[in-house]
């Protein structure tokens, strides 16, 4: 008796409820992702599936610890783990996102979701558009009923989104994509010839879509190309002192000087890590050649709060270079005030000009002293960088 | 009819008065109380930046390609101990990583082992960002000011003045191409706000997130001097739900590996926001 009760518990029992098919879902923001998970007795234990439709990919791993099971999905350091209640399953799905865990409510109930073929209306070749903040951009969708009722797949310009599967309950449809990362459902209804709906990714991101009947004609375009900032050019400034004096590059403390800038706002901490050791560099080299100035970018773009923060700063740290007000945080105002630093917006960014004014080394961001040998060897670099720029003329 | 009235007022009077004390006494309990699926979401967290290998706690570096750097011995760009001499380089069709004989892409938005180290790229092409991790390490847990549940609010987004994308960096300082999403109007207290909302794409999910990064009357003074970040989440019929309960710091809070994002303009708010998550100077870096 004991023996059968620890076997069950284990999910190891000939007639485990752990075994055979769940109907699962992720419930997300705007309604229900569903899939199905079947679980299967193995000589080591447990094994299962992950289905969209008859899609399925093996589970890496089925583990029981208490009444809580386990669902790894080890492609993607993903999980769902659920707590057993009778014949079903309440938890969450989690896995390790690089700003945090991602975590979404995860329920399952013993058996098969209901599966159907759609109409003729719905199926076919779709020309959508997704409306997301203000804009547009094109998707198809391709919808067809398979073995296990309605499925298809969203293209967008870059690729498709894999494998949709899902149900039909009249002029309505939900066909979802879940594969242990990516978290897809598309809901819609046929409306005369037109179908809307909204097309959910991931908890919280809903984007609202309107398709019509492809005609044949190109709808998808190909994904513009990123471009990249050019820092090569020589350096030019022209900004007002703390006094409002305009200072720019062709003032006599800078010319044949080896000039370092820092771009730096009040309201960034890593910048007031960095101030001590630029002064300390200024302080070390200034006699041989060294010049430095700051380049404020404060918050509100009015020189009388601006400036106030600023000669803050300078008194804290006892810079004794100039620090110019170059404008507001604003990236693109950033960048418009140096168009050849275009997608600058690392706070702090150091830039190392030779005695001939041109632009030698950007170094974005700072490792403060706690970063300990990461620190040093900023410093080092600084150093160095500073040197080998002096020695030249 | 009139009988029964007269009679029940004095009942009524004293179940009205009942009720208004267990209101009362309900939202201040509420106002103090941390609900559930917040609390749960912050022992996540906090789960997260202890255990993650992604934590800012393990971060060694991160620092951009640009013209390559490398990997190693004491002289390199970024030292680890125990890893032979690698140089990652970008080149058109992508980030390689290259150690003796042996040279492969790197992939993007995904972790790579590098012996006891991770490595992970993000950004856009031609302007990737390489982390490099180790174990975490003086870990702190976050810490919160009270819960107070005024603080969560609902709204619809206004188009954005200036619409598009624009390139910024995300809260884990990293540059990536957001789109402005639109603005929402934040009543606190007497003041109203108008908050920039941005689109991040979250390249490793495919999905996107409507986020606001603030400043308020707390910054350094018991929040992150820069400001903080706050998530908006559908709450159907168009509208979103603000809570600034679930505030959160930029990762440059927690480590000096990471570049600090710029205030995004506009999205000061003249009052103190006394909500999410706090900062400690003295205990920062």
């Amino acid at each position: 008796m004991w023996l059968a009760a620890l076997l069950a518990i284990l999910g190891m029992g000939t007639d485990s409820p752990l075994t055979g098919w769940w109907m699962a879902g992720l419930d997300l923001a705007g309604g229900q992702l569903r899939f199905a998970i079947a679980i299967e007795k193995t000589k080591s234990g447990l094994s299962g599936r992950l289905c969209n439709g008859t899609d399925c990919q093996p589970l890496s791993r089925v583990a029981l610890r208490g009444d809580t099971v386990v669902f790894e999905m080890g492609d993607y350091a993903a999980a769902i783990s659920a707590t057993r209640r009778g014949d079903s399953l309440v938890g969450t799905y989690h896995n390790v996102g690089s700003r945090g865990p991602r975590v979404i409510p995860f329920r399952a109930a013993k058996g098969r979701w209901p599966a159907g073929p759609a109409a003729d209306s719905l199926l076919g070749r779709w020309d959508a558009t997704f409306i997301q903040d203000w804009q547009t951009s094109p998707r198809v969708f391709v919808l067809r009923n398979g073995k296990a009722g309605l499925e298809g797949t969203v293209i967008s310009n870059s690729g498709d989104y894999g494998l949709f599967w899902g149900q039909v309950s009249a002029d309505s449809f939900a066909l979802s994509h879940f594969d242990g990362s990516f978290v897809y459902l598309l809901t819609g209804r046929l409306s005369g010839d037109t179908l809307r709906g909204t097309f959910h990714a991931g908890l919280r991101t809903q984007t609202p879509w309107i398709a019509v009947r492809s005609t044949g004609a190109p709808h998808l375009t190909p994904p513009l190309q990123v471009i990249a900032a050019d820092t090569a050019a020589p350096f030019r400034f022209s900004f007002p002192d703390l006094n409002g004096v305009r200072l720019d590059q062709s003032d006599p403390r800078f010319v044949g000087k080896v000039v370092v800038i820092d771009i730096f706002g009040t309201w960034c901490p890593t910048c007031h890590d960095a101030a001590p050791t630029l002064v300390q560099l200024y302080r070390d080299y200034h006699s041989k050649g060294l010049e430095m100035l700051g380049l404020a970018y404060e918050v509100s773009g009015d020189p009388g709060i601006d400036g106030k923060l600023v000669r803050r700063y300078q008194e804290k740290f006892g810079i004794p270079f100039p620090l110019l007000l170059a404008g507001t945080n604003d990236p693109e105002a950033a960048a418009a005030s140096q168009p050849q630093l275009r997608g600058v917006i690392a706070f702090p960014t150091t830039i190392f000009l030779g005695r001939d004014g041109r632009v030698r080394q950007i170094h974005a961001g700072f490792y403060g002293p706690a970063t300990g040998a990461q620190y040093d060897r900023l410093v080092t670099e600084f150093r160095e960088e500073i040197e080998r720029l002096l020695k030249e003329r | 009819m009139e009988a029964e009235v007269k009679c029940a007022r004095p009942g009524a009077l004293l179940a009205a008065l009942l009720a208004g004390l267990l209101a009362l006494f309900q939202i201040d309990r509420l106002s103090g109380q941390v609900p559930g699926d917040l609390a749960r979401e912050r022992a996540e967290w906090a789960d997260w930046l202890r255990t993650a290998p992604t934590s800012p706690f393990a971060a060694l570096a991160q620092t951009p390609v640009g013209s390559g750097i490398t990997l190693g011995p004491g002289n390199a760009d970024v030292p680890l101990a125990g890893v032979a001499l690698t140089r990652v380089t970008e080149e058109s069709e992508g980030v390689y990583l290259e150690s003796g004989g042996d040279r492969r892409i790197l992939p993007r938005n995904r972790g790579t082992p590098l012996g006891n180290y991770l490595l992970r790229l993000t950004g856009p092409a031609r302007q990737s960002t390489l982390a490099v991790y180790g174990k975490p390490t003086g870990v702190r847990a976050p810490t919160y000011f009270p819960y107070d549940r005024s603080l969560v609010i609902t709204a619809s987004l206004d188009p954005p003045a200036r619409p598009g994308p624009q390139r910024l960096l995300t809260l884990e300082g990293v540059v990536v191409e957001a789109v402005a999403a639109g603005s929402v109007a934040v009543p606190l207290g007497a003041v109203k706000a108008s908050l920039q909302v941005m689109r991040i794409p979250d390249p490793e999910s495919g999905e996107s997130d409507l986020m606001i990064y603030f400043r308020d009357e707390t910054n350094g003074d018991g929040s992150y001097p820069a400001g903080r970040f706050l998530l908006l989440t559908p709450a159907g019929g168009g509208k979103y739900r603000l809570d600034f309960n679930r505030a959160r710091n930029p990762f440059c809070a927690y480590s000096t590996v990471y570049a600090c994002p710029a205030p995004w303009p506009g999205n000061a708010i003249a009052a103190p926001v006394r909500a999410g998550e706090q900062y400690h100077a003295a205990s920062g870096h």
